[in-house]
């Protein structure tokens, strides 16, 4: 469970000067920009829910996850992680929690990959045998056992993010936080971590809170997504209470056994695009018109062959809020 | 218990780590063990041409030094990177650090481990040398070498309280390299040398502002010369707790104020 209120985190900027000696101006300036990296945010997450944490860059989104893991003190608002304070309680949250840097390894670069799991196993205190099973499940789950003897600066992005996410697995944490875990992967590649999380979150329960500029992350795992930008809290919903928000036309493609006369009149929340032939392609809004509604008006216009629904991307979704 | 059993885990695995490169380990090894031999020969230089410096002997200067560094090689050893926070404090490299259920300082004590072979060689060549010219012209007896291991430790806590307290500036100012200059490379260069040579401010500061004459100096003047009291080894370790204690003081506040960097 956690529980964030009201949030907020500032840095000082000293502000440059311009002009004649601005660079001994600035030194000795004491102006400064106070910047809202995270304002006021409150959010709650449930055992057990995964949630996507999207937002452009520069948004907040690892200032927020750094502040949830204990790294950064707050300037006001508080994180409660099982009810504890990450950073009055930085090592009890710590080993509740599961935290993966994609950008950024926490192996031990020049040890081959099982040294890194002996050290995390002994900083965790795990007793010998617990350590074995659970690195024993993690290399078959993630398939490290071909590579476990190598050094980690000689891994391949791929297996390097394996390894990671066994890292930020090792002492079995409730509370996992993945910041871009899939970034700079293949296809292939993406495809196992998603599979990996799904499972994680739907057989054991774990809760995930995840950051990623991949829509397609967010969409086939999150059941909740929170939207932040510049700092503060945009949107806190479920995926397609996110499309309904938004209205992102329902694109649909309507095939009628013989020609059709369209009087556009007719339709005020669908509208025509395009006349091939037989072939109608409309648009409707999901907001106004549910799809059966917007059925029924096309059914009107001729008998029906085939019918194609596309429903908006959620990149342009996103895209949107941004 | 635990944790010390961490740290000698961590320090073990960052030496292995090091191993990997083991031309730039060994090579590194005698530099170092280079650099403070012909430091020292220097010094052996001046008091050859005029016999003594401020009426400090060779030996007894070679003891100033050889304490000194002794000191300092522990130190370095045993909290390797405390001195190259800035490093972690630029890259945002503290981040890993912070998720550990391990104290943060006792993290970056164990990271980049250097086995200081060299220097510790020649530290304690030195020290054998100046301990046997002094006890051989009955200078001194043999009851100077527990407290002489006293003052090394002693001195060795002291450098790592200026170090710490050094480094933890970095959590407001960022970019400490000048300023560990002069709090600990200028301060100990200058405690190399008997204080008397120094103009009274310069005594005032290496006493009084960075107290780094209380790692060799002050404990000197009692176990070589008599002078004080025994007191004067007792009060040097005081001191070094107390630098200790105000090093990890600022410590605690100034990771509170850690930043980290944008990703």
């Amino acid at each position: 469970m956690i529980t964030v209120s009201n949030l907020t985190k500032q840095f000082r900027q000293t502000v440059p000067k311009e002009g004649r000696f601005s660079g001994i101006r600035t030194l000795l300036s004491r102006d400064y920009r106070v910047k809202y990296a995270v304002s006021d945010i409150s959010f709650t997450i449930p055992e057990g829910e995964f949630v996507g944490y999207i937002g452009p860059n520069g948004a907040g989104k690892s200032t927020t996850i750094k502040m949830l893991a204990g790294i950064l003190h707050p300037t006001s608002g508080t994180v409660q992680i099982d009810g504890l304070s990450p950073h009055r309680h930085r090592r009890a949250v710590a080993r509740k929690l599961g935290v993966l840097f994609g950008q950024r390894t926490q192996l031990w670069w020049d040890l081959p990959t099982a040294d890194s799991f002996d050290i995390l196993a002994a900083m965790y205190g795990l007793e010998p045998q617990r350590k074995r099973e659970r690195i024993g499940m993690l290399a078959e789950l993630l398939e490290l056992d071909p590579f476990m003897a190598t050094p980690v600066r000689k891994l391949s992005l791929g297996q390097r993010m394996r390894a990671d996410i066994a890292a930020a697995l090792l002492h079995d944490p409730d509370i996992l936080f993945f910041d871009e875990p899939t970034i700079g992967l293949d296809v292939t590649a993406k495809k196992n971590i998603r599979e990996f999380l799904r499972q994680i979150n739907r057989e054991l329960g774990k809760t995930i809170l995840l950051t990623t500029h991949d829509m397609d992350d967010i969409e086939q795992l999150c059941t909740r997504v929170i939207v932040i930008n510049e700092g503060a809290l945009s949107f806190d919903g479920t995926i397609p209470e996110l499309r309904r928000r938004i209205g992102l036309p329902t694109l649909m493609s309507v095939t009628y056994r013989g020609e059709v006369i369209v009087d556009s009149g007719v339709f005020d929340a669908l509208s025509i695009k395009e006349i091939d032939g037989r072939t109608v392609i409309a648009t409707c809004n999901r907001a106004k018109m549910s799809a059966m509604e917007a059925l029924r008006l096309l059914e009107t216009l001729g008998e029906i062959e085939d019918i194609h629904m596309e429903e908006p991307n959620f990149e342009d979704i996103v895209h949107h809020i941004y | 218990m635990k944790t010390l059993r961490i740290y000698r885990l961590l320090v073990a695995s960052s030496i292995r780590s090091r191993m990997q490169y083991k031309f730039n380990f060994w090579f590194s090894s005698a530099m170092s063990a280079f650099i403070s031999a012909v430091e020292f020969a220097m010094l052996a230089v001046i008091l050859h041409k005029f016999g003594h410096i401020q009426g400090w002997s060779l030996t007894e200067s070679g003891y100033l030094y050889a304490v000194l560094h002794l000191g300092r090689t522990i130190y370095r050893t045993f909290a390797s990177d405390v001195h190259h926070l800035e490093k972690y404090l630029v890259s945002g490299d503290l981040d890993g650090l912070l998720l550990r259920p391990i104290p943060v300082l006792l993290g970056l004590m164990t990271l980049n481990v250097s086995i200081r072979i060299g220097e510790l060689v020649q530290g304690l060549a030195i020290l054998i040398w100046s301990l046997h010219g002094l006890i051989a012209s009955g200078q001194i007896g043999f009851a100077a070498l527990p407290l002489t291991f006293i003052a090394i430790v002693s001195g060795a806590a002291l450098m790592f309280g200026i170090g710490l307290a050094t480094a933890s500036v970095g959590f407001w100012i960022t970019r400490i390299e000048v300023l560990q200059n002069i709090t600990e490379d200028a301060a100990r260069t200058a405690a190399q040398y008997p204080l008397t040579i120094y103009p009274k401010w310069m005594q005032g500061l290496l006493l009084g502002i960075i107290p780094i004459a209380f790692a060799n100096y002050m404990p000197a003047l009692y176990i070589l010369r008599g002078q004080g009291g025994w007191w004067l080894v007792a009060a040097s370790a005081l001191i070094a707790l107390l630098a200790l204690a105000a090093g990890m003081a600022l410590w605690r506040v100034g990771l509170s104020r850690y930043q980290s960097t944008g990703s």
